[in-house]
């Protein structure tokens, strides 16, 4: 089976995580390192995607930032997303070439990923065609956006598990206007962590993409980081 | 030489999203001129060649894989 690097990263703010994505995106192409996997929860952020409008903003800008919430706009695929605490946030660092896998299918796996973790907690997630993440009847959980350069990806998914919905609020999240949002735990109806939830979205990453993961320990991240930085 | 939407595996149509580079400008071999977008998922495209990028399609367009979106000329 081949292998993969995980880098659980906790709780971090977006702008170095898109620094560090787009380093290791590079060292990837290059060959200087193997397959990777960010797995981590935002602080409050909202990402503007490729196919974004301004009008796509409810909210002025220094309003939302005011809210304590970054904006950044970034070269994946979608419009507006709110990424917070309580959401799960996956960034495979993969080469699509060398693992056979095509645009789509590569779409279609990260939704896999997110339709059998929610099914391992007894929530049954579904796709919607020409609308892809994972969706319930109440609302969108998991959502889908990424890039793709040299046949190597960057961003990724975000699975609700227990994220305040105010953040989601502020804009027209993935161009839908009234759009419902919801999370894991209240589908659920009862409280639910990323902690828990993480361990079995990585096992169904593994499963879906067959890659063996080999979790890297806080202090290897660093030492790893600083010898590749 | 054509600028060419590769193949991207079972995608019919991607959307032209924006150009990087100008229309006339020049481009080295690797370098990224183009973003198109399907299904959540922006694919970055390489010129294949070193020249200038000539009749870039609009952005908006849709295009399918294989076809030309610019040309890389010489001069």
């Amino acid at each position: 089976m081949r292998k993969a690097l995980v880098l659980r990263l906790g709780r971090v703010p977006y702008g170095p995580v898109l620094s560090l994505q787009r380093e290791l995106h590079s060292l990837r192409r290059s060959g200087r390192v193997p397959d990777l996997l960010l797995s981590l929860e935002h602080e409050p952020v909202i990402t503007l995607g490729r196919a974004a409008h301004e009008e796509d903003l409810v909210l002025p800008p220094e309003e939302i930032r005011q809210m304590g919430a970054e904006i950044f706009s970034v070269e994946r695929g979608g419009q507006a997303t709110y990424h917070g605490p309580g959401q799960l946030v996956l960034y495979p660092i993969l080469n699509l070439k060398e693992l056979g896998i095509g645009l789509r299918e590569y779409v279609g796996r990260l939704e896999e990923v997110m339709i059998r973790a929610a099914g391992a907690f007894g929530v049954r997630l579904v796709r919607r065609p020409g609308y892809p993440g994972a969706w319930h009847a109440r609302g969108k959980v998991g959502f889908i956006g990424v890039c793709v350069r040299g046949w190597v990806t960057l961003h990724g998914l975000a699975l609700n598990v227990d994220v305040n919905p105010n953040g989601f609020q502020w804009i027209v999240p993935c161009g839908l206007p009234g759009l419902p949002v919801v999370s894991l735990s209240e589908l659920l109806g009862r409280p639910l962590s990323v902690s828990e939830v993480e361990p079995v979205a990585l096992r169904s990453f593994s499963e879906v993409f067959g890659l063996e993961l080999l979790e890297l320990s806080g202090k290897e991240v660093k030492a790893w980081l600083s010898q590749i930085g | 030489m054509d600028l060419v939407v590769p193949d991207l595996g079972e995608v019919e149509e991607v959307t032209l999203l924006r150009w990087l580079k100008g229309e006339g400008e020049e481009v080295e071999v690797g370098e990224a001129v183009a973003e198109v977008e399907a299904d959540k998922a922006v694919f970055v495209i390489e010129s294949p060649a070193a020249g200038f990028l000539r009749g870039r399609k609009s952005p908006g367009v849709k295009v399918k894989p294989g076809e030309a979106i610019a040309q890389i000329l010489p001069e």
